[in-house]
């Protein structure tokens, strides 16, 4: 029993190990190498080479557009995030329920979610257009400045974010909806339970981890959240859509500051870990529990 | 067609000769990097076939560039740092040249020109061209920044096209009161944080006898008089001379709009007129040119220069026939062509062209803008000025931040920058 045991593990061991040696190769060595870069003054192109220690991190610390940056970040995150949540939970209950026309609804939904981000980014540009645009025509003929309101930008961009990843949330419950057997929800009747209560006590405890799963993803996406506001705003304006990755992007290719911008990939990625050891931590409990 | 029969018959031959004895150049095959034209139009697969016709035993292979300005710079980037760049001549956008040149990505055609070759070409573009006093890049096609007006709309009213901005917002005042159009917009230009707006901005400080870079490399000389063209440009949005959306106008929102007959005055480059002259276009014919107006003492016309440079790559294997390809590309007879397809020449004598004139006949006052006209500043440095300033700028013209404050705040973001370059 022991040595089979140890025959297993070791089998175990050997079979794991080619895929960490990709990991390792992949992720963890272009990480340390981002980690190094970011250590340096580094602009090759005009032979700048040296080590610079913490500066990059200090010189972050006290930058404004750094700062605005995270904030936006964190603004687009948790706005966002919630939205999709949200509505797609919403949307997904809507679909269960529905006779006809699933399929078409269905369909509708991926197209959104399946269209190239740059494709609804222009599509956007089109629907926030000041004077031709399908929102402010909506509104009643107003002339909202959207993308060029640096307090409408953001809200903006956010929606079109919306729109496009929503229906990500939308199958993935629909998707765990359809497993609920429905004998739980006639015995939940035969006991005189309402609309509500069977929401509350079936639906959302069983779509829980799905919920948190979709959470997990949505939310490590929009810590990253690059080509939305890089084709819609390009970051502006007065830099009111820049996010974190926008900010690294402009350091890392077109400023050619790879020590600056990796000191921002680093925090980036350091943002996006904690977030993700968060949320397992979080998952490991619930999905004890469930 | 028959020129490209005429290629593949020398092609065929040269291949059936290569058997016996290799010809010098046979079996080369040379990479074009570039934005293609789309349509019918487009002039590049007849004069790549002229080419290879004329040079036996050598393939162009033509490859697309990305579309935005700012992914072929990224293509670039990586490709060439890479040292495996895969092909030998590339279409340049004007403001990287002195970039890949202090870099070394590309070959110093100085020695390899024939005296002279230069000299056909406007200055600005030569200027553009030129880094620490060696020639980089051969001018391919050009752009100007210049004023569109309603022709129809300033001659109902008896003005003539306005010279300076005092002027120009006197006359939006009384077009608007007089045609009472709620729809109407004055003056569009392009406020969205890119590097258009930069331009714009740069187009402010000239009309203000103000730069950016001072010949010493000093960023901001005059701060005073910068911070004033930055503050003019918001008080035309503040005014409602310009539209709030200024601050998300790129060139092709802005073009439609004034397109669309909702505005007097439009900044903008030269490929808009002929869409303006369109058969379906509801201002045609009601659409006139004039420089860029001015700001006091400032010169008239300063419109910024931009478009697209061949270089050749320092790591091709073949430079010589890159070098004839670059060459005979940015020919007279090449650029004809490509004029046919709304590209603006860089060599003057295409402005006199009588084909080109029946087919544009605003040329001959594109040329005398072309000729007035100021290159963005020359320094390899500049994506760096560009893109650390956009947001700066971009604060002012939405009134986030007062001008001169945006102004200091961009500089001292600057010093630190360039001082990690020292």
């Amino acid at each position: 029993m022991s040595s089979d045991g140890r025959r297993a593990r070791r089998l175990g061991a050997l079979m794991v190990t080619p895929t960490l040696i990709a990991l390792g190769v992949l992720t963890v060595f272009p990480g340390i190498w981002v980690l190094w870069l970011s250590l340096q003054h580094r602009l090759p192109i005009f032979g700048v080479s040296r080590f610079a220690g913490l500066d990059n991190y200090a010189f972050l610390a006290r930058d404004p557009r750094f700062w605005s940056a995270a904030s936006t970040t964190a603004v687009f995150t948790l706005a966002s995030v919630a939205l999709e949540l949200g509505l797609g939970l919403a949307a997904a209950l809507a679909l269960s329920r529905q006779r006809g026309g699933r399929r078409v609804a269905l369909s509708l939904l991926l197209l959104a979610w399946a269209m190239p981000t740059v494709v609804t980014a222009k599509l956007f540009e089109w629907l926030f257009h000041p004077t031709a645009g399908l929102v402010n025509v909506l509104l009643g003929g107003s002339a909202l400045n959207w993308l060029g309101d640096p307090r409408l930008a953001l809200p903006a961009v956010i929606l079109a974010d919306v729109w496009r990843t929503m229906p990500f949330v939308a199958l993935l419950c629909y998707a765990r909806l359809l497993t609920i057997p429905a004998e739980l929800y006639e015995a939940a009747r035969v006991d005189g339970a309402g609309p509500l209560a069977m929401l509350g006590r079936i639906t959302l405890p069983l779509l829980g981890r799905i919920l948190l799963l979709a959470l997990l993803f949505r939310t490590l996406d929009a810590l990253r959240a690059f080509d939305v506001m890089f084709v819609l705003t390009g970051g502006g304006p007065a830099g009111a859509t820049e996010t974190l990755t926008v900010y690294a992007y402009r350091s890392l290719f077109q400023m050619l500051q790879l020590g600056f911008g990796s000191a921002i990939g680093v925090v980036v990625f350091v943002l996006v870990m904690a977030v993700a050891w968060a949320y397992l931590r979080l998952g490991r409990s619930t999905w004890m529990a469930a | 067609m028959p020129t490209r029969l005429a290629a593949l018959l020398v092609l065929a031959v040269a291949v059936l000769v290569g058997c016996g004895e290799r010809a010098p150049g046979s079996g080369v095959t040379l990479v074009l990097k570039y934005a293609r034209i789309l349509g019918p139009a487009d002039p590049f697969p007849a004069l790549l076939g002229e080419f290879e016709a004329a040079h036996p035993g050598v393939r162009i292979r033509g490859e697309a560039l990305p579309w935005l300005s700012d992914e072929q710079h990224q293509f670039y980037v990586i490709n060439l740092e890479g040292r495996s760049p895969g092909f030998d001549v590339m279409m340049l956008d004007v403001i990287w040249v002195p970039e890949f040149a202090r870099a070394g990505w590309l070959l110093d055609l100085t020695s390899r020109l024939p005296p002279g070759e230069l000299a056909p070409y406007f200055p600005s573009t030569v200027e553009a061209a030129t880094f620490a006093g060696r020639v980089w890049a051969l001018p391919w096609n050009m752009n100007v920044g210049l004023l569109y007006y309603r022709s129809d709309l300033l001659q109902k009213y008896g003005l003539a096209p306005p010279e300076t901005y005092a002027e120009l917002t006197e006359q939006v005042h009384r077009v608007r009161a007089g045609e009472r159009n709620p729809k109407l917009d004055g003056y569009l230009f392009q406020g969205k944080q890119y590097e258009g707006m930069v331009v714009n901005v740069l187009e402010a400080f000239w009309a203000s006898g103000t730069r950016l870079l001072a010949a010493d490399g000093r960023v901001f000389p005059e701060p005073e008089r910068a911070a004033g063209a930055l503050a003019f440009l918001r008080h035309l949005i503040e005014t409602g001379v310009s539209p709030a959306w200024t601050t998300a106008a790129d060139e092709e929102l802005s073009r439609r709009a004034f397109g669309a007959g909702h505005a007097v005055f439009l900044r903008n480059w030269p490929y808009a007129m002929d869409l303006f002259e369109a058969p379906d276009s509801p201002v045609r014919g009601k659409v006139g040119i004039a420089p860029l107006p001015r700001h006091g003492r400032g010169p008239r016309g300063a419109g910024s220069t931009g478009g697209a440079h061949l270089g050749v790559s320092r790591r091709t294997r073949h430079p010589e026939l890159a070098v004839a390809l670059a060459r005979f590309l940015t020919s007279e007879r090449a650029q004809k062509q490509m004029a046919l397809a709304a590209l603006s020449p860089t060599r003057t004598a295409l402005y006199d062209d009588p084909d080109l004139q029946r087919r544009r006949p605003s040329l001959p006052q594109i040329r005398t803008l072309m000729l007035a006209g100021q290159p963005r500043p020359v320094t390899p440095h500049y994506l760096l000025l560009s893109a650390t300033l956009q947001p700066e700028f971009s604060a002012a013209l939405a009134g986030l931040k007062p001008a001169r404050q945006a102004i200091a705040d961009g500089r001292a973001r600057l010093d630190h920058f360039l001082g990690a370059l020292q």
